[in-house]
C-alpha cells in the first residue's frame, strides 16, 4: 500500500520533496509531543476532579515503590509492585519533583520510538514520505499516546529494542549486547529475540572494524532480490551447521548474559528473595485465573483448586513453542518481520493477556509496513476491523460479567476463542503480504550488487 | 532534472545532518545512564530519610473491664482493631464477641450510661450491580434531650467495624484515596487483604471506619444525628459452584461512639456501644450474588481451549511455511 505513494512521488523534484518532508517530521514531532503534555495536564485534573481516574493503577504502584525507594526501603514493600528496581529508581523523582515525572519519562521515550523508528527506516533508504507515514502511525495511534500519558512504562522497553535494533544495523555488536542484557532484565519478554539476534550475527555479514552492509528499500517486487535471497539463504544455512560459534555471536552472548546476571545478581543482594520472586518468577508462572484476553483464562479459573500437572504444562507450552521455532526458521533474515510476527505470537498464546503486551509489537509494525504489499483498501480496513472488532466484542462481554455481575464466563471464553482467530488472521495477512528482504547482505557480494542497483 | 552530483551531495548533507542528530542522541542517552547509575548507588548508600508512618500512640491499651476507671483508651485516633489484633490473631467472630464482652472504657465520658446517645437505626444496603458494589450503612443516633446539654463539650466520631466475609474485599489503596479526599475521617483494613487471590485461598478482613459527628450536629438534629458510610468493596473470584453463581451473606457490624472530651488533656476520651434496646438493625440480610464458574464447563473448555490452540498454531505454520520466501520450496516452484 504504501509502496504506491513511494512511485508516485519520486517523479516530482526531489528537493522540494526533502525539504517539504523533512519539515513535516519535525512538525510531526513537535505536534506529538504538545498533544502529550496537555494529555498529561489534562490526566492531572482529571484525578484531582472526577471519580474515575486517568492515570493508570500501576502507575500508583510504580510511585509508592519508587517513594519507598526515596526513603531508603525495598519498593517490595508496596503490594503488587512486580517489576525491576530500575523503574522505581527512574521514578524518583515522583517524590521530590513532581508527581508526574514519571509521565513525562514515558512519553517522552514514546517521542524517541518515533524518532528511532524513522532512523531505521532512514538507514535502510526509504523514502522520506514512507518515513513520515510509517512514523505518523506510531505517534499518532491512539492506543500509543494514551499507554504514555497514563503512567504505563513500556514505551520505555519499546523504545531500548529499537536501539537494539539500530546497534545491530550499525555493527554496534558490543552495545546492543549490553541493551540487551538490561532490556530482558527488566522485562523477561525480549528473550524471544535471542534466536534470531544470534542467527544474523553472521560472519557473512559482520567481519570486526567493519560495517555491516544493509540491503537497501525497493519498489516493487524485484525478482533480482528473490533469487539472490534464496541463494544467501542456503549459504546461511550450510553456516549455521558449520560454524555456530562464531566471535559475533559468542560476544553477545556473553555480554548480555553478564549484563543481565550482574543487574539480578545486585538488585538480588540488594533485596533478596522478594525481588526475585516478585520480579522475575511472578513472570514465569503467572496463572492469574481473572478474566483476560487469553483463551486459556477460563481453563485456569476451572483447574484453579487442582494442581496443574507436568503434561497439561507442556501441552499448553507447545504451541507457543512451536509457532516461535516455525517463525524465527522462517523470518530471521528479515529480522523486524521476524520480530514482530514473534511478538504477536507470543502475546496471543500468551497464558495472560492484557492490553499493554500490544503496545510490544505496535512499536515493530511501523518497520515492516514499507515492505507490506497490502493495499489500505479494503486488505488493511479489514485486518484492522477483524482485529478491533474480536476486541470490542470481548470488551462487551467482560463489561456484562464484571460490572453487571451476569453469569457469561462461558460467552466470554468463547469470544477470547474469536480474538484467538482474529489474531492469527491478521498474522497470516501481514505474512502473505509481506516482501521478504534480509535486512543484512554478504559483504564479498556488495560490489555485484552495487552496480545492480544504481542503473 | 537535478544532475547525479548534486543529488549525491544532496543525499550525504542530508545524510551527515542526520548523523549529527544521532550523535547528540546517543550522547544524551549515555549521560543520563552514567548519571542515573551513579545516583542509583549513592542512594543505595545513604542514610534514611523519614518514612511515611502513622502516628504511633504509646498509651494503655488495657481493656479489661476492672480497671476500666484507670485505663485510657487515649485518643479517638487508634484503632479498636488495633488492638483486637494484637491479642487475638484470627479474624474469628467468636473471638471478636469475647473482646467486646470484656467492656469499653465508658467510664470517662463522665456521663451516666442512660445519657450516653443510642442508637436508634442502623440500616444496610449493597448499592450497585456486579463485581464492585457500594457497602452503604446508615445510622441514626437518639439523644436523649435532657443530655444535650452535657455534649456541647464533646466531639465524637462513630466507628464502623464490618468484618467482611469470604469472597469479598477492600481495596486499601482505594479508601487511602477515599481518605484524602476527607470522605472519612479515618479507615483502616485488616487482615487478608491480597486483591488478587480468589476466595477459596483468602481469609476474612475487616475494615474500620471512623466518621466524624461532631459536636454541632449533635445538638442541630432534632431526632439526633443520621450518619451515611459508603464503603466501596469488590468481590472474588469465587469456588466453583453449580448454579452459577456464590451467594455471599454479610453479618451486622459492629458501631461504636468515641467521644473525646475538650478542654481536658488531650489524651482523654471515652469509648462506648451505642446499641440501644428499641433499636431497628438491619433491613434483612444482604446478600451479594457473585458469577462464578460451573464445574460442568470444565471438561469442553479444556479440550476446545487446546484444539483450538494447535489448530491456529497449524495456520501460522502452514503459513508461514507457504509464504515465506526464504524456503528452497518456493525456488523449485518457481524453476
Amino acid at each position: 500500500m504504501l509502496e504506491n505513494y513511494g512511485n508516485s512521488q519520486n517523479s516530482q523534484n526531489p528537493c522540494q520533496l526533502k525539504a517539504m518532508t523533512s519539515v513535516n517530521i519535525r512538525a510531526l514531532l513537535l505536534f506529538s509531543a504538545i498533544f502529550r503534555v496537555i494529555l498529561i495536564l489534562y490526566g492531572e485534573w482529571q484525578d484531582s476532579h472526577m471519580e474515575v481516574r486517568y492515570t493508570d493503577v500501576d502507575y500508583l504502584v510504580f510511585s509508592d515503590a519508587a517513594s519507598l525507594m526515596a526513603s531508603g526501603d525495598s519498593p517490595y514493600k508496596r503490594t503488587t509492585y512486580r517489576y525491576s528496581p530500575l523503574l522505581a529508581f527512574l521514578l524518583i523523582p515522583n517524590a521530590i519533583i513532581h508527581r508526574s515525572w514519571g509521565k513525562f519519562l514515558f512519553s517522552a521515550s514514546d517521542l524517541l520510538v518515533g524518532f528511532f523508528i524513522r532512523s531505521i527506516l532512514k538507514l535502510r533508504r526509504v523514502p522520506e514520505n514512507l518515513c513520515t507515514y510509517s512514523v505518523m502511525i506510531w505517534l499518532l495511534n491512539p492506543f500509543t499516546f494514551t499507554i504514555g500519558t497514563r503512567g504505563n512504562c513500556e514505551p520505555i522497553v519499546c523504545a531500548v529494542i529499537l536501539w537494539i535494533i539500530i546497534c545491530l544495523m550499525n555493527g554496534n555488536v558490543l552495545q546492543a549486547a549490553f541493551w540487551y542484557g538490561l532490556v530482558v532484565h527488566f522485562r523477561i519478554y525480549p528473550i524471544i529475540y535471542a534466536l534470531p539476534i544470534i542467527l544474523i550475527l553472521d560472519s557473512n555479514f559482520f567481519h570486526s572494524g567493519q560495517k555491516p552492509f544493509l540491503s537497501y528499500w525497493t519498489a516493487g517486487h524485484g525478482k533480482t532480490t528473490q533469487s539472490s535471497t534464496d541463494a544467501t539463504y542456503h549459504y546461511n544455512m550450510q553456516n549455521v551447521l558449520t560454524k555456530i560459534f562464531t566471535r559475533q555471536r559468542v560476544m553477545f552472548g556473553l555480554v548480555s548474559a553478564i549484563v543481565f546476571f550482574s543487574f539480578t545478581g545486585l538488585f538480588f543482594y540488594l533485596y533478596g528473595w522478594a525481588f526475585l520472586h516478585e520480579a522475575l518468577l511472578y513472570h514465569l508462572t503467572r496463572t492469574d485465573p481473572r478474566h483476560n484476553f487469553s483463551v486459556y483464562f477460563y481453563h485456569i479459573y476451572l483447574h484453579y483448586e487442582k494442581e496443574i500437572s507436568v503434561l497439561e504444562k507442556f501441552i499448553s507450552f507447545l504451541p507457543q513453542f512451536m509457532v516461535q521455532l516455525v517463525l524465527i526458521s522462517c523470518f530471521a533474515q528479515d529480522f523486524p518481520i521476524c520480530f514482530f510476527v514473534q511478538t504477536v505470537a507470543f502475546v496471543a498464546f500468551n497464558k495472560v493477556i492484557t492490553a499493554q503486551y500490544f503496545v510490544w509489537f505496535f512499536c515493530l509494525l511501523p518497520l515492516i509496513l514499507p515492505w507490506s504489499s497490502m493495499k489500505l483498501k479494503w486488505e488493511g480496513i479489514c485486518c484492522f476491523s477483524v482485529w478491533m472488532g474480536a476486541q470490542i466484542h470481548w470488551l462487551m462481554w467482560g463489561y456484562m460479567l464484571e460490572f453487571k455481575g451476569k453469569n457469561v464466563f462461558l460467552q466470554l471464553w468463547m469470544a477470547s476463542l474469536v480474538f484467538l482467530a482474529a489474531n492469527t488472521l491478521v498474522l497470516i495477512m501481514i505474512i502473505r503480504h509481506h516482501r521478504y528482504s534480509p535486512v543484512f547482505r554478504h559483504l564479498e557480494l556488495k560490489s555485484s550488487k552495487n552496480s545492480v542497483k544504481l542503473e | 532534472m537535478p544532475s547525479s552530483s548534486s543529488l549525491c551531495r544532496a543525499a550525504a548533507a542530508r545524510h551527515c545532518c542526520f548523523m549529527e542528530t544521532w550523535c547528540r542522541v546517543q550522547l544524551c542517552i549515555y549521560l543520563f545512564a552514567g548519571i542515573s547509575l551513579m545516583l542509583f548507588l549513592c542512594t543505595g548508600s545513604c542514610v534514611h530519610s523519614s518514612s511515611l508512618s502513622s502516628e504511633a500512640q504509646s498509651c494503655n491499651q488495657d481493656f479489661s473491664s476492672n480497671n476500666s476507671t484507670t485505663s485510657s483508651f487515649c485518643s479517638c485516633k487508634r484503632f479498636i482493631m488495633e488492638s483486637y489484633h494484637g491479642e487475638y490473631g484470627s479474624l474469628l467472630d467468636s473471638d471478636f464477641q469475647d473482646f467486646i464482652a470484656r467492656g469499653l472504657p465508658s467510664g470517662l465520658c463522665g456521663m451516666l450510661p442512660d445519657d450516653l446517645p443510642r442508637l436508634s437505626v442502623l440500616q444496610q444496603n449493597l448499592i450497585g450491580e456486579g463485581s464492585h458494589r457500594l457497602l452503604s450503612s446508615s445510622i441514626r443516633l437518639n439523644i436523649e434531650p435532657k443530655s444535650l446539654t452535657k455534649l456541647p463539650t464533646h466531639s465524637c466520631e462513630v466507628i464502623l467495624i464490618e468484618r467482611l466475609p469470604i469472597g469479598v474485599f477492600a481495596d486499601p489503596f482505594e479508601l487511602q484515596h477515599l481518605l484524602q479526599r476527607g470522605v472519612f475521617n479515618n479507615i483502616a483494613v485488616f487482615g487478608d487483604t491480597n486483591l488478587e487471590l480468589p476466595s477459596f485461598l483468602s481469609n476474612h478482613s475487616v475494615v474500620e471506619v471512623h466518621m466524624d459527628v461532631g459536636p454541632n450536629l449533635l445538638i442541630s438534629h432534632k431526632n439526633g444525628p443520621y450518619i451515611n458510610i459508603a464503603l466501596p468493596l469488590h468481590a472474588r473470584y469465587p469456588p466453583l459452584d453449580a448454579s452459577g453463581y456464590s451467594r455471599v451473606k454479610f453479618g451486622a457490624p459492629d458501631v461504636f461512639m468515641c467521644c473525646s472530651i475538650e478542654g481536658n488533656s488531650p489524651n482523654q476520651s471515652c469509648l462506648f456501644s451505642p446499641t440501644g434496646d428499641g433499636a431497628e438493625l438491619g433491613s434483612g440480610e444482604i446478600v451479594w450474588r457473585i458469577p462464578a464458574g460451573r464445574k460442568t464447563h470444565a471438561e469442553v473448555v479444556s479440550i476446545v481451549t487446546f484444539i483450538s490452540a494447535i489448530v491456529s498454531t497449524l495456520f501460522i505454520v502452514l503459513a508461514s511455511i507457504f509464504y515465506s520466501k526464504a524456503i528452497p520450496y518456493k525456488t523449485l516452484k518457481q524453476s
